[in-house]
């Protein structure tokens, strides 16, 4: 109900901030094979999610200095490019939350079931 | 030059220095690689117009690489920055209109409406420039307004008691009344005194330069407790104890100061109510000002010991826990 009576800005704003949260462990869980960012980003939209690209790009940059992340410019292709990996900090990383996720898929499978109702 | 290079030239623009040739790079590589996927190599003007609004105002592209968020002084030294703002706007504005007291009524300089008015519309904006560079240098090393945060306890969260809230305001006008005192006896000692007439004779009070240090101690020191109070935002016991500490101290120098007008004006012969009726009849205006003085420091010292009285009463009515107090001594002493 509520929903039909939101404001439409007002909803992309909300599903914005949703989204914002899982970034981070949608691309360190891609990552496990070096990628570069438009590889990332054709990855991701493959299985379902759609990540605008001025948003991954600053966040793969943000996770490289949070010492999460490798990469490397390769210039064997037909441009430059700059290929990010998983290093061993952030395997740790995306293990925490990944069990994080899941704690919390659960927790709000049984709220959502209970106000859906 | 292509559209793609214009707009990753003006991303540049917005991005740091350090980092502007590795972001502009990628981001080519990748806007290239996005064109190339969706049109091929040969994509014409609106197909990359269509990429370039995907990605954005170039403005805010640079925006999502500054990690820190783009801001002079950042949320958590706004409120010390607007606190600290404010009162600059008060002590320029005052010392302005001190100078420009002086200037008229002691040294007897023409007055200028105009030039007043210049100068304080010139001063403040540049005294608020000072305080905003000396903030985004802070900001700049990251400085944490509070020191205790990382260790910060609930259990030290002040008890909600009127009584302990502080009066902004009035401290604030105290601080800036203070400063301009300080300033004014500290600049200009030869100019503590009364005069009758713009550009009048001056009347120097030799009462108040033989005690000059200890006003400025006195000054200085409860100066420097209203900063302490404003910055921790609430009375403490400790704060209360300091303050009765300073009024008593304030009390024994209006002593003196009343005191020695007393004994001044004795030696004229001229020390009772009557002699100073008589001396506005006749137009002595040095022993109508010494008569002055000696009455408005007797009206503060009675001012201060009510004050006295009032805080002693406070703290008895306050209602305070052994080991806030000792808490507050620990972290005097450290």
């Amino acid at each position: 109900m509520m929903m039909i009576n939101a404001d439409y800005e007002q909803y992309q704003k909300l599903t914005q901030e949703l989204r914002r949260g899982i970034l981070v462990l949608a691309a360190l869980s891609q990552l496990e094979e070096e990628k570069y960012g438009y590889s990332l980003i054709s990855s991701l939209a493959e299985k379902g999610l759609d990540i605008e690209q001025g948003t991954l790009y600053p966040l793969l940059r943000r996770l490289e200095e949070q010492g999460l992340l490798n990469s490397e410019w390769n210039t064997e292709g037909s441009r430059p490019r700059r290929y990010y990996q998983i290093n061993s900090e952030g395997s740790q990383v995306l293990g925490d939350l990944t069990r994080e996720w899941r704690n919390l898929t659960d927790v709000m499978e049984k709220l959502l079931a209970g106000s859906s109702s | 030059m292509s559209l793609l290079d214009r707009y990753i030239h003006e991303v540049g623009r917005f991005l740091p220095r350090k980092k502007r040739g590795s972001i502009q790079a990628e981001l080519r590589s990748t806007m290239v690689d996005a064109l190339e996927d969706r049109y091929g190599t040969e994509a014409n003007q609106d197909q990359v117009e269509e990429i370039l609004l995907e990605f954005g105002k170039p403005r805010d592209v640079a925006a999502s690489y500054h990690p820190r968020g783009q801001y002079l002084v950042g949320p958590g030294l706004f409120p010390l920055f607007q606190m600290v703002a404010w009162i600059v706007v008060a002590a320029v504005l005052g010392a302005q209109l001190l100078a420009f007291g002086v200037g008229v009524f002691i040294a007897g300089e023409p007055f200028s409406a105009l030039e007043t008015l210049a100068a304080l519309v010139s001063s403040v904006p540049a005294s608020l420039g000072w305080v905003l560079i000396t903030f985004m240098i802070l900001q700049y090393f990251d400085a944490k307004p509070y020191l205790d945060e990382e260790t910060w306890d609930p259990k030290s969260l002040p008890e909600i008691n009127p009584e302990e809230r502080l009066k902004k305001g009035e401290l604030i006008l105290g601080l800036v009344g203070g400063i301009l005192i300080l300033v004014l006896v500290t600049l200009f000692p030869q100019w503590v005194g009364f005069v009758t007439t713009p550009g009048g004779a001056f009347y120097p009070n030799p009462i108040i330069l033989e005690y000059l240090v200890l006003i400025q101690v006195s000054l200085l020191a409860t100066i420097l407790m209203n900063i302490y109070l404003l910055w921790k935002g609430n009375w403490t016991f400790l704060t209360r104890v300091i303050k009765l500490g300073l009024d008593a101290f304030g009390v024994v120098i209006l002593g003196f100061l009343i005191q020695g007008h007393n004994a001044w004006l004795a030696v004229k012969g001229q020390s009772s109510f009557d002699a100073w009726i008589s001396s506005i009849e006749s137009n002595n205006w040095e022993l109508v000002g010494m008569h002055a003085f000696r009455l408005a420091f007797v009206v503060a010292f009675v001012v201060t010991v009510i004050e006295i009285f009032v805080t002693i009463y406070r703290m008895a009515r306050s209602k305070m826990t052994s080991d806030v107090s000792a808490k507050d001594f620990v972290l005097k002493v450290e």
